[in-house]
């Protein structure tokens, strides 16, 4: 007879009753079901975009997943994935550690967090990056531009993935009308997250096209130099957050650090060129002695590791058959034992027989002396 | 053109690791389930109440 087993409610977990109803939540079924198969439809979608880099379309469609169903776990998980690749950890952490609490095992998110916890010093960067890009945009947002510029690169030299660091900083570029900065920044933002509306609207108010804002995103930004240049050229930039107003040379606060940044560079012509050939030979001893001690500390006791167990196991070979052999020995040397009684009582046999025998010396012809005899008298 | 302040106000500050407790009260959001539920328990707040009108006017 076959045993059917009970429907469970999706959402609860409880028993399904006839009706189709939930019979602990009272949750229709169908609704159910359909609810967690559109979340699992624009999950899809969420993980295709992610894939294709589209990381804000990704958000968008995994935010829409979870409208259908909250408890859905991988969505949960990829949406940190996104949020910790765009430099937002504070809300990764959250989305694993909800991830964690709807499926406490078997979920990626509890490894994703474990590692963060393995790791403190990770957190407290993190942490000092958003207090930082929070600082930045307190200045932005009171006029003090060249602080907050200075403060955003010093965040994204740090966290070069921190997708809202590069907007801001676009921003106030477009701002102070440093366009060539601004689109340099937007293409970053491009090679993150593809398809970034913000980056894109920007861009397109900056006067490029589609075609123009589709190549940008494949240009290489290796070496854009948009951070190489920290402090350097915001020198023109006043204190006061005016953006050209260089007249105020006495109270720019840039001017004595650019000032104290040029006085502090050591330049290696006052101390006269470093001739790294008069130190070859050294090199080369430094090499050698180097050798030798890693062929004494490491190859050596390896080697000789290796002839060790290579030498027990021939032992362990040698062992085994000498004690195969012996045990042969031992069942030959019974048989042997065992033959020799045979033989023994054989020939014991044989003589027996030989004392009872009679004599037949004489068979051979059938006759006794005395026919012998006359007949030899006759002849 | 972009207004500069405007699109300004479009930036929040991200909340820091001390916030991460409230970050995640925050993402608890409601999904389509919990709305289904809410609306048949208000039906049925509703139906009872209805009921418990109608027998206190019978017991009148």
């Amino acid at each position: 007879m076959a045993v059917t087993r009970p429907v469970l409610c999706p959402i609860c977990g409880e028993r399904v009753l006839k009706t189709g109803y939930c019979s602990g939540c009272s949750m229709n079924i169908d609704v159910a079901r359909k609810a967690h198969n559109t979340s699992n439809y624009h999950y899809n979608i969420g993980y295709d975009k992610a894939v294709a880099r589209d990381l804000s379309g990704a958000i968008e469609s995994l935010k829409l997943s979870l409208r259908y169903n909250k408890k859905n776990v991988m969505t949960r998980n990829l949406l940190g994935l996104i949020y910790y690749e765009m430099g937002e950890a504070v809300e990764a952490i959250s989305h694993f550690v909800m991830s964690v609490n709807y499926e406490p095992s078997n979920n990626l998110a509890s490894r994703y967090l474990k590692e963060l916890k393995k790791d403190p010093s990770r957190l407290d960067f993190v942490d000092q990056m958003t207090k930082k890009y929070n600082i930045a945009l307190g200045y932005a947002e009171s006029g003090d531009y060249d602080l907050a510029i200075i403060q955003l690169k010093n965040v994204l030299g740090e966290n070069p993935h921190f997708v809202k660091g590069y907007l801001l900083l676009a921003l106030i570029y477009i701002h102070s009308e440093n366009y060539e900065k601004a689109g340099t920044t937007l293409r970053r933002v491009l090679k993150i997250d593809k398809a970034n509306p913000q980056a894109i609207r920007y861009l397109r108010e900056m006067g490029h096209t589609d075609e123009n804002i589709m190549l940008m995103s494949k240009e290489s930004i290796e070496d854009d130099g948009l951070l190489d240049d920290v402090y350097m050229e915001e020198l023109t930039i006043t204190a006061g957050g005016g953006l050209e107003n260089e007249e105020n040379d006495k109270s720019n606060i840039f001017k004595e650090f650019k000032k104290n940044k040029l006085d502090s560079t050591v330049k290696l012509g006052e101390y006269g060129e470093v001739s790294l050939a008069r130190y070859s030979g050294a090199y080369v001893l430094l090499g050698l002695v180097i050798g030798i001690l890693l062929l004494f500390f490491v190859i050596v006791p390896a080697q000789k590791k290796k002839i060790r167990s290579d030498n027990e196991e021939l032992l362990k070979s040698y062992s085994e058959e000498l004690a195969t052999k012996n045990t042969t020995i031992a069942e030959l040397n019974e048989q042997i034992a065992a033959l020799n009684i045979k033989v023994e009582e054989l020939e014991d046999k044989a003589t027996m027989r030989n004392n009872s025998a009679p004599d037949y010396s004489n068979v051979k012809t059938g006759m006794s002396e005395d026919d012998i005899r006359d007949m030899i008298g006759n002849e | 053109m972009i207004n500069f302040e405007e699109e300004l106000k479009r930036f929040k500050p991200i909340p820091d690791v001390s916030q991460a407790e409230e970050a995640i009260y925050s993402n608890d959001l409601k999904d389509i389930s919990d709305i289904v539920m809410q609306m048949t328990s208000d039906l049925r707040n509703a139906e009872m109440s209805s009921i418990n009108r109608i027998q206190s006017r019978v017991r009148r």
